[in-house]
């Protein structure tokens, strides 16, 4: 929505897929998918400095109650059946955002026998984050460009 | 009456108070946990391995990535572990700037487990404090390593660099403008050691806040006090270290006991526990954050007086400078069989190991003269501690158990490498 | 050699006698060799000898000696190596038992002795294959529900045999043959004795 949608009479017309969207991006509330390095930095995100809190995120320790997944962290042969579990959890809407060289790739993991190469392998994946671990202002820009992503897709107009 | 049988929970992997992805199977009876069965292994990377398939110092990030609350402890354990096999001298102000990043480290790391245990047991506010103060400390290691959690800083031989002269600055924007900008960079004008001094004098403030937070809350004593009581004699069979071992009341610290790098130089005090319980433990780590305030103190002072090299001449091993390298054939012949091959190890076997933040942080390396190593087995004290959940959390609360995991400082990272 | 370790390795000899079959002193570090049979007894002397005093095992792990050296090996294959610490005397020692037999290695479980070898005789038995007679829970730890084989051991490809992935037909997620191919950076080199000495460098 913009501004030039306020007429003179002080009232907006828009679309209601923007209406829609603007309230999907206003409150994207991941789900706290920690599983290794880069939840650290997840959590800085989430705390005093980068404060993600201003952008409507919100973390929420429930998948039944989160509309974002953000895979921080090396995804394991052991993990990955939990992982999708949690996912298929998850209520539609749903994005997966793929945070740090581990989760988009296996990373500095390649080449291990325990390692999921890649949590695109387990769940459909919608921005990756690139970094070792990225840092929390790089998981922020990741979930700016998710909440663009967000506001161009239609739900009803198609 | 229709017989009361006792049930089975499971607790994780995917849960907020599991500090990364631990799944308990536990035995209730009523609400009363009869046995706990961590299930590990869900982030088991086969580090060891990969670290056989790759050269010496190519391993090195990896051990950040081992406990990566704490990374340049583990660095420092396997680089330690490598200079000793190749009987290697450690030039003293690399010595100095090691126990400075250690002790900054150990601070990084207690500031994270109290916010975090204080966040699983109801002391929200916590972890907004403790995160505040390890944004500073995660400049400073962005500053010396370029990146803010896994450095890769400390090499076999010394550190990779000398501390730098400038700490990056904040700049002015279109939310903030020159005033407020120029108040936040007020302690970044001079160099990486003036940041890291200012902070050490603000620091023992931000423990005084902690303090008053949680040391007399009747919420905090009522989780942690009487929790997870473990009697020394039993610390010691379970194979506890570290704090876990001191809050039972041994007084034991490698850094004092087998003092490695320049410990044996400075001053500080060791806090025991006499409990043994939560609360004491979260003592100890209080206390421990305060001399390692200290400890950093003294390595400043001394880095400011001695400048001198920080890595170790023997170019077998540490590569030469680029003017060296572009102007000497013999240091071009250096630099390209260090990066194309690595550095050999003399065959043999050693046990190093250095008072990590959570305990005993130990790399057993062997070595067949081989350029990659033949074994590496990584003795974390997270394993050794999460492996006495059982008979810690036996006759507590369900909720006890998330303040034993609090307490044991768990990182997956380590425990399942 | 300091005359600590001239003091720990004489009192070794002196309490465990023939029980040792090797006593190595190597960069500041004592290890002894100990057989199979002999290995509950020499570890409830470390321990509760008054002038050894071993209260703590630290660690415990399994070495795979297949290629050590790049085929000199000679020998068991398999050892379980502990690291044994001592608080109240500030010493340590490193005890290696080496399986006997290389197609079932068993040696005897230390958990009696110490507890905390309890979940690194897992590790062990997990990803070497070690048996640890005795052992009240040998089970694996890390590897996953139904892993097979034992990744650790010199044999077993990095990249291990299968990989995961998820499958929308069945809904689940299965595991698949590995489809990645193995690559290796730098070729492992053993050079000759004293290249690239530091001590002659």
């Amino acid at each position: 929505m913009s501004i030039e949608g306020v007429l003179q009479e002080g009232f907006v017309t828009t679309t209601l897929d923007k209406v829609i969207n603007w309230t999907r991006t206003g409150s994207l509330w991941p789900m706290t998918f920690g599983l290794a390095c880069c939840a650290i930095e997840m959590i800085h995100a989430g705390c005093s400095r980068y404060d993600l809190d201003r952008f409507g995120i919100v973390f929420r320790p429930s998948p039944r109650q989160s509309d974002l997944m953000v895979v921080a962290g090396t995804l394991c042969n052991k993990m990955a059946p939990a992982m999708r579990k949690v996912y298929d959890q998850m209520p539609e809407p749903r994005w997966v955002v793929s945070m740090g060289s581990c989760a988009n790739g296996g990373g500095y993991y390649h080449y291990s026998y325990s390692v999921v190469r890649g949590c695109d392998r387990i769940v459909p994946v919608d921005v990756y984050v690139p970094g070792c671990p990225p840092t929390a202002e790089a998981l922020l820009y990741g979930l700016v460009q998710l909440q663009n992503k967000i506001k161009r897709t239609n739900t009803i107009a198609r | 009456m229709a017989e009361i049988r006792n049930y089975t929970l499971n607790f994780g992997p995917q849960h907020p108070a599991a500090h990364g992805v631990l799944r308990l199977v536990l035995e209730l009876d009523g609400e009363v946990v009869v046995r706990a069965d961590p299930h590990v292994g869900l982030l088991h990377r086969a580090t060891e391995k990969l670290a056989e398939t790759r050269t010496w110092v190519q391993s090195v990030p990896y051990m950040d990535r081992l406990d990566y609350m704490s990374m340049m402890c583990n660095e420092h354990a396997y680089c330690m572990a490598i200079e000793r096999l190749l009987d290697l001298e450690v030039p003293l102000r690399a010595q100095y700037i090691r126990v400075m990043f250690d002790e900054i480290t150990r601070i990084l790391n207690h500031l994270l487990n109290i916010g975090t245990h204080g966040l699983d047991i109801g002391a929200m506010t916590m972890v907004l404090y403790t995160f505040r103060e390890r944004e500073d400390l995660m400049d400073v290691y962005e500053a010396v390593s370029g990146t803010r959690m896994h450095a890769a800083y400390y090499r076999p031989g010394g550190v990779y660099r000398d501390l730098p002269d400038f700490m990056p600055k904040y700049t002015e924007n279109k939310f903030k403008n020159a005033a407020a900008v120029k108040k936040l960079n007020e302690s970044r004008e001079g160099s990486l050691l003036d940041f890291i001094e200012d902070f050490t004098n603000r620091f023992p403030r931000y423990v005084d806040e902690y303090e008053t937070l949680l040391t007399d809350n009747r919420i905090w004593k009522q989780r942690t006090v009487g929790i997870g009581v473990v009697t020394p004699e039993r610390a010691l069979a379970l194979g506890f270290t570290g704090p876990m071992l001191r809050g039972s009341g041994i007084e034991w610290d490698l850094r004092k006991k087998q003092p490695y790098e320049v410990y044996d130089r400075i001053e500080f005090d060791v806090p025991v526990g006499v409990e043994g319980d939560c609360y004491d433990r979260y003592l100890c780590r209080i206390e421990e954050l305060r001399q390692s305030n200290r400890i950093v103190k003294q390595c400043i002072e001394w880095l400011r007086k001695n400048p001198g090299p920080v890595i170790t001449d023997n170019h077998k091993v540490a590569p030469p400078s680029r003017e060296e390298m572009k102007a000497n054939m013999e240091e071009l012949i250096h630099h390209f069989k260090l990066f194309t091959e690595g550095f050999h190890v003399p065959p043999g076997e050693v046990y190093a190991a250095v008072e990590h933040p959570k305990g005993e942080f130990g790399v057993y390396a062997i070595s067949d003269g081989a350029n990659k190593p033949y074994r590496v087995k990584l003795r974390t004290a997270g394993y050794a501690h999460l492996s006495a959940l059982d008979e810690m959390g036996k006759g507590h609360m369900i909720a006890d158990i998330v303040a034993l995991i609090g307490t044991m400082d768990i990182v997956f990272g380590e425990v399942d490498r | 050699m300091s005359t600590r370790l001239e003091r720990l390795s004489d009192t070794l000899r002196n309490v465990l006698g023939a029980r040792i079959d090797k006593l190595v002193v190597d960069r500041g570090e004592v290890s002894i060799e100990v057989a199979a049979v002999n290995v509950i007894e020499t570890a409830r002397l470390l321990r509760d000898n008054d002038e050894l005093h071993f209260e703590q095992l630290m660690d415990t792990c399994g070495v795979d000696y297949r290629d050590y050296g790049d085929g000199i090996w000679r020998g068991p294959r398999f050892a379980a190596v502990s690291q044994l610490l001592s608080v109240s005397k500030n010493w340590r020692v490193r005890l290696r038992v080496f399986a006997p037999d290389d197609g079932f290695p068993v040696v005897p479980t230390l958990t009696q002795i110490w507890p905390s070898a309890n979940w690194f005789e897992r590790e062990a038995f997990d990803l070497f294959g070690i048996m640890f007679s005795g052992h009240p829970d040998l089970r694996r730890i890390l590897t996953d529900y139904g892993f097979v084989g034992h990744p650790f051991r010199k044999d077993f490809p990095i990249s291990g045999y299968v990989e995961m992935r998820y499958d929308p037909d069945q809904g689940r997620v299965i595991y698949q043959p590995v489809t990645i191919e193995p690559r290796e950076n730098t070729p492992r080199i053993i050079r000759e004795e004293n290249f690239g000495n530091v001590g002659n460098g």
